[in-house]
């Protein structure tokens, strides 16, 4: 850990277009900045890994020039390297991967594992704290595979939830595919998207072919799911089966990331856009929405926040919480501004601005 | 084969490897030995030529595929990022 960064501070590490950011604060009154890091290059998304509160993992571009996508590592705070080698399909499948959207940790008992969601969408395991990477075939090379379509950020697996209580069982989300559980460690997978709705397709209720935004963990603690997706807000209950939509008290069906609430459950934000169209806040305002009963109902939640006249938008990793008690929400603009709310979303306060496009947001604490 | 200052990393810091190969292909699998990991750099898992990655043999910059890309002893392989420029 770097000196700057005291234990127990609250570390928001932020993606950009234009390089990694570290905000980090111990009362989230004050914030403090380190970065740029990976400069110039594009940080689809950066992470401080829950397991140890020290180390960063980032995907960016090797060199921030044409050698391929890569994942970084290093201490939080100081310059983070390229691991030896990036995830890869097998050769002779004729595809390559193109961009590294998602890292996600492993299981607690795994402290060197991680996942990578990529472009085309796959899923890769590294065991080494990503020096090697294994290809899940299964899902990789899944007979539907020759369909899948792409979003319009292009064919990604952008989301990956590890089930604590078992390490075995994991939900990915695929754009525009949707979402696919595996309770084998990844031999075998299931489509799972009864009840979600793909209003582009000809059959509004297919197996697949849904265009999953965002997947977080209810934190019941019960396997429960909330979805955002491109047609509307979705919420599973602990037995898996169909999902609920509960879009209703939303302004719109539309938008991109959604978190949950790390302690109470059936409690989660998400920042609905006006469209598919249009992916700005409705009306000029940023608002976030906040649930605790599931989606039943909504509450919108503006104090501090842009607007009217605020054009802007939210991409699909944008929003996280920290585990501070009351929790801390960020927000990072595809136009270079960073929010927090360190009372649950109530209010608001703008901690940087003009930074590149922001790709991602995550919050930790430092250890 | 000079080496591009981003690829470094993978080189120990050298700017250039002396190989024995027949073509560039070959030459990109013998580096990958010494140097694990760069061959991915400058090509895909299918083998392509990443998209903004230059080939130039002395000074000819290489259109074919890599296979085809003979080399004779003496020769320099460059690789270089493209300018990519607008």
């Amino acid at each position: 850990m770097a000196r700057s960064i005291k234990k127990g501070s609250v570390v928001v590490a932020i993606g950009t277009k234009k390089g990694g950011f570290l905000f980090h604060s111990p009362d989230r009154k004050k914030w403090s900045v380190a970065g740029p890091f990976m400069e110039g290059g594009s940080v689809y998304h950066m992470t401080l890994d829950p397991r140890d509160g020290r180390t960063v993992y980032a995907s960016a571009p090797m060199g921030s020039e044409p050698w391929g996508p890569a994942i970084y590592r290093g201490l939080a705070g100081e310059e983070p390297k390229a691991t030896r080698a990036a995830p890869k399909f097998k050769e002779g499948s004729d595809l390559s991967v193109s961009r590294i959207w998602h890292i996600e940790a492993g299981p607690s008992k795994a402290p060197d594992t991680i996942y990578a969601g990529v472009e085309p969408a796959a899923l890769f395991r590294s065991d080494d704290r990503g020096d090697t990477w294994h290809d899940l075939d299964a899902l990789n090379y899944h007979p539907t595979r020759k369909e899948w379509q792409p979003g319009g950020g292009g064919l990604c697996l952008h989301s990956v939830l590890v089930d604590p209580r078992n390490p075995r069982h994991l939900i990915v989300g695929i754009s525009a595919v949707g979402a696919f559980e595996t309770r084998d460690g990844g031999r075998s997978w299931t489509t799972e998207n009864r009840g979600v709705r793909a209003e582009f397709l000809p059959n509004k209720y297919p197996d697949w072919g849904q265009c999953v935004h965002k997947l977080a963990w209810d934190a019941s603690g019960d396997g429960s799911i909330f979805q955002q997706n491109h047609c509307g807000t979705y919420h599973r209950g602990p037995d898996g089966g169909a999902w609920t939509e509960v879009t209703k008290g939303l302004p719109s069906d539309f938008g991109f990331p959604i978190a949950a609430h790390p302690t109470q459950k059936h409690t989660a934000f998400v920042a609905p856009l006006v469209g598919a169209g249009n992916r700005v806040f409705p009306k000029g305002q940023m608002a976030v929405w906040k649930t605790t009963n599931s989606g039943k109902a909504w509450r919108r939640l503006t104090k501090g926040l842009p607007g009217p006249g605020a054009y802007l938008g939210v991409l699909r990793e944008g929003m996280a919480v920290d585990e501070a008690d009351p929790i801390g929400v960020y927000v990072g603009t595809n136009t270079g501004q960073l929010f927090a709310s360190r009372d649950e979303g109530e209010s608001w306060k703008m901690i940087s601005d003009f930074l590149p496009p922001i790709f991602s947001v995550t919050a930790g604490i430092a250890q | 084969m000079r080496i591009p200052p981003a690829l470094r990393s993978y080189t120990d810091g050298q700017d250039e490897v002396v190989l024995e190969a027949s073509d560039v292909a070959a030459m990109l699998r013998a580096l990958d030995v010494n140097f694990p990991g760069i061959r991915d750099r400058v090509v895909d898992e299918a083998g392509r030529r990443r998209p903004y990655v230059n080939v130039f043999v002395n000074e000819e910059l290489i259109g074919a595929s890599l296979p085809e890309s003979k080399l004779n002893p003496g020769d320099v392989v460059h690789i270089l990022p493209s300018v990519a420029g607008g």
